[in-house]
This record gives C-alpha cells, sequence and structure tokens, in this order.
C-alpha cells in the first residue's frame, strides 16, 4: 500500500499545508520547502514509520518520490 | 558626523506586543512576573511574552526556527512598520546600507533542552540553538544585506547592540540599522541553573507578582523574562529628509569594562560607562532627568549601581529620577538593553516616567529618588534619560536619548 496519503496527511499536520494545495507530482521546493524544512520532514517520517533515509533523500524534490523511497524502505523492513 | 535618530519601536515583550501599550501598562505598574513550572523542586517564577507566531510564520517556515527568533522577526518587524518602512511601503534603500545589530545572551534555548530531554534530537538543533539565529532570520526577513551582527555579552548584548548600530549610523556606515536583541530561555533546564546561581528572587505561594522589587530593603533579585525589542535607527538628517517621525536621538552611549571579577558589579567600571555617555552627547549629569536602572534587585547589584550613579552625579543625584522596570517584566537579560532602551525612549517622547514598583522601603544603601506609580511631577522637564545594562562579564553598557 502506497504511504503517499500518510505523508499528505503529514504535510498537513506538520506545516499546515492541505493535500490539494501540493500535488504529489509538484516540486516541494518550489512550494516553499526550503533544505531545512525537507531535513526537518524526513526526520518526523523517520519516527512515524520507523524507517532510517539516506543523507541523498533530502534531495527528493516531489511526495510521489518520497512516497517511493518510504515504500521501499518500509517493505525492506518487513521483509 | 550623523546624529541618530529613533525613528522606529518594536517589541513582543510579557506586557504584549503593543509598545505604547505595554508602556501604559508599566504606568499602571501591572506585574506580569508569574509562577512557572510548578513540577520543579523550588518554586519559580518568571514574565513570559504572550506571543502568536502564526501572525508571523507559516508552519513551512516554522523549520528549525526556534522562539528567540520568532520574538525577534516579529519584534524588528514591528519597528520596521511603526517606522514606516513596512513591507507594503517603497523604500529607496541599498540593501547593503542596512545593518542588523541583535543581542542574545543564550541562542534558542528551548531547542537546547528539547535535544537534553531524551528522544530523538531533531536535525535542526543546531541551526535553531545558534545565538546569531535571531539576526539572521531579521535579516531575511527585511532582505538586510549589510552588517548582520550579533553581540552576546550577557545583560547587556542589546543595549551594546544598540551602541554598535548607532556608530555605524554615525559613521555613515549604514543608513539603517535595525538594532535589539531577543531573549526566550524560560525552559525548565535554563530555570534550574539561574536558582543554583542565587540570583533569582525568592517569593512566598501567590506573591510572585511582587517578588522582584528593585532597591527595596527586602530585595531578594529577579525573576527572568522574556521578549524582545527592536528600535530602528537612522541618521537625523535621513529621518528629516523621508519625513519620518523621531521619536528621540540616540545621543550618547558608553561602553566599559570592570575587569575586576566575573559577576560581581563593579562601581567605577559602571561609573565610567555613565561618564562616557554623558560625555559623548555633549551633556552634565544635571541635564539628564530620568534613568532607567539595571536595577536586578539582587543584594550587591542595586547598592553598586547607587554607588555608580552617585560617584557620577554627586551633589546632583536628587534631581535624577530612577526607576527599574525589570519589577514589571523580569529581567530579559540579552533582551533587556532593547526593551529597556524602548521604555526610556517612549518615557522622553511622552513624559512619563514609569515607576519603580514594591519597593515598600527602599534600602538607606541605595537612597535614589525613586519615581513612585503615579507620580508624574518631574517627567516634564526630563529632555534626556539614560538606560543602564550592566552584565556578568563586567561589561557596563549607557544608552544616552535626548529629546529632539
Amino acid at each position: 500500500m502506497s504511504s503517499l496519503k500518510e505523508l499528505q496527511d503529514l504535510v498537513h499536520e506538520k506545516f499546515g499545508i492541505e493535500a490539494s494545495a501540493l500535488d504529489p507530482g509538484a516540486s516541494m521546493r518550489e512550494k516553499g520547502f526550503d533544505s531545512l524544512a525537507l531535513v526537518e520532514f524526513l526526520f518526523v517520517i523517520e519516527d512515524r514509520f520507523g524507517i532510517s533515509m539516506s543523507d541523498e533523500d533530502s534531495n527528493i524534490d516531489t511526495l510521489a518520490q518520497l512516497s517511493a523511497v518510504v515504500d521501499k524502505l518500509i517493505a525492506a523492513k518487513a521483509a | 558626523m550623523n546624529q541618530v535618530a529613533v525613528t522606529g519601536l518594536g517589541v513582543v515583550s510579557p506586557h504584549g506586543d503593543d509598545a505604547q501599550a505595554m508602556f501604559a501598562a508599566l504606568m499602571r505598574a501591572e506585574s506580569t512576573v508569574q509562577p512557572i513550572f510548578p513540577e520543579l523542586p523550588k518554586p519559580a517564577a518568571a514574565a513570559l511574552a504572550p506571543f502568536d507566531e502564526s501572525r508571523w510564520f507559516t508552519k513551512l517556515q516554522l523549520a528549525g526556527v526556534d522562539r528567540v527568533s520568532q520574538l525577534a522577526v516579529a519584534a524588528a518587524d514591528l519597528a520596521m512598520r511603526d517606522a514606516g518602512l513596512g513591507p507594503d511601503a517603497p523604500s529607496d534603500i541599498d540593501p547593503e546600507r542596512i545593518g542588523v545589530f541583535a543581542g542574545c545572551g543564550m541562542g534558542g534555548a528551548a531547542a537546547l533542552e528539547t535535544a537534553y530531554r531524551g528522544g530523538r534530537v531533531p536535525p535542526l538543533t543546531i541551526p535553531a540553538f545558534m545565538p546569531n539565529a535571531p539576526a539572521s532570520h531579521v535579516a531575511m526577513r527585511h532582505r538586510v544585506q549589510g552588517p548582520v551582527l550579533t553581540y552576546s555579552v550577557a545583560c547587556a548584548s542589546s543595549a551594546v547592540a544598540i551602541a554598535e548600530a548607532a556608530k555605524a549610523i554615525q559613521r555613515g556606515d549604514v543608513d539603517l540599522a535595525i538594532a535589539g536583541g531577543s531573549e526566550a530561555l524560560i525552559v525548565p533546564g535554563v530555570v534550574l541553573a539561574w536558582q543554583a546561581m542565587q540570583t533569582l528572587a525568592s517569593f512566598k505561594p501567590g506573591e510572585a507578582a511582587t517578588a522582584i522589587r528593585p532597591f527595596a530593603s527586602d530585595r531578594s533579585g529577579f525573576c527572568l523574562g522574556e521578549g524582545a525589542a527592536f528600535l530602528v535607527l537612522e541618521s537625523t538628517e535621513r529621518a528629516r529628509r523621508r519625513g519620518a517621525r523621531s521619536y528621540a536621538r540616540l545621543s550618547g552611549w558608553g561602553i566599559s569594562s570592570d575587569a575586576t571579577h566575573l559577576t560581581k558589579p563593579d562601581a567605577p567600571g559602571q561609573a565610567r560607562a555613565l561618564r562616557a555617555a554623558l560625555r559623548q552627547a555633549d551633556l552634565q549629569p544635571r541635564d539628564v532627568g530620568y534613568c532607567n536602572a539595571h536595577g536586578t534587585a539582587t543584594r550587591i547589584g542595586d547598592v553598586v549601581e547607587h554607588d555608580a550613579l552617585a560617584a557620577v552625579w554627586g551633589s546632583e543625584l536628587d534631581r535624577l529620577r530612577v526607576s527599574s522596570t525589570k519589577a514589571l517584566h523580569g529581567h530579559l537579560l540579552g533582551a533587556a538593553g532593547a526593551l529597556e532602551a524602548v521604555i526610556t525612549v517612549l518615557a522622553l517622547h511622552r513624559r512619563q516616567l514609569p515607576p519603580n514598583a514594591h519597593a515598600d522601603a527602599v534600602d538607606p544603601a541605595c537612597q535614589l529618588n525613586l519615581v513612585r506609580a503615579a507620580d508624574d511631577s518631574a517627567a516634564s522637564g526630563v529632555d534626556a534619560a539614560i538606560s543602564n545594562s550592566f552584565a556578568f562579564g563586567g561589561t557596563n553598557a549607557v544608552l544616552l536619548f535626548s529629546r529632539g
């Protein structure tokens, strides 16, 4: 199951941005996420899903990309 | 050499974020000191600044921004708006000729406390904590590309910052300075550390509001306060040219070092700063009608400040009206000098002197002509006023403001 919905909920909870205002394919940076906000978001994601993301994941720019990485890490954890 | 005008005032203080309303509350001797952290072994009290960060930040913008920086951004923004330089105002100022001069004693205490308190350490703890973050956030908000400097000189931090900003305006290094400071360290760990230092006021249950009693026989120290205050400084010529309102001129400043003891204040050192400020403003002691005292209500500090004022004012000491407003807003440490500078400027501008509250019986060792609540007797003749800030570490800063 895709983590996208849960990530959208997290974005709303943490940054007050509605899912409808952030297209999964849109650049998060262009929506105002600077590198620091992204780092903080990855930290929250790690806590929520019990996964560990790599430094390279902070280069991710869309929610869809982020969701794909999270899904892979969750699957690896379950395996 | 340029003269320095104060054209904007902004505060986020324990008495709220409207500088004029804050001053009015001080005139009514309203204390903001209240009990905090009931879980601590020893009773604690502090003055907290009511603050709604959503007025200045989206949730996204708050990533890695400690409260100390949030307060700074808000107070600086209010000061710029007050100076007629809000975000919508047309501006002809070269960003490279604007400076931010900010005082901060500790930095982001809440960020550090969170990191120490178990669990995973948030990745933005360092940028949130670093003491120059408030100045940088103010700079980013107003696109300031000139000097963006932080002064960490304990309780004199923001008074020193304002003096340094004034020098930059005087020399023509910058055309506009956003000068002040912020402090937000009311977290359990920091309160415990201050309690261990034995400088905080003791108080009976239900009496926190009157715990700080500057210059009183029964004084026992101060309570911590939090907040931020900024002044907009520019040359009197520039202020006149753009038709800006000038609250007062910053006509003198004196900075000295005791070089005697890390924490024990020293009257000769303080007197040197007082004399330097007078000398620069080309004024005599009798020309200064009001002193917003450092007045931390510690056993030793108030006596030493009295001695320093007495040494400089001599037989004119009784002409000088004195009050420590810390009784009402607590000790803002790195932001104290800036908040009290705003209060001093407003005292001159409004010709009203805020009272020295809670000193029913004045200590004979610090007999000063204290301003009492509802006493407006001498305010009308006050054309110049000083604000004292004396720091741990031995640095003394005196700011001297003049009407007109």
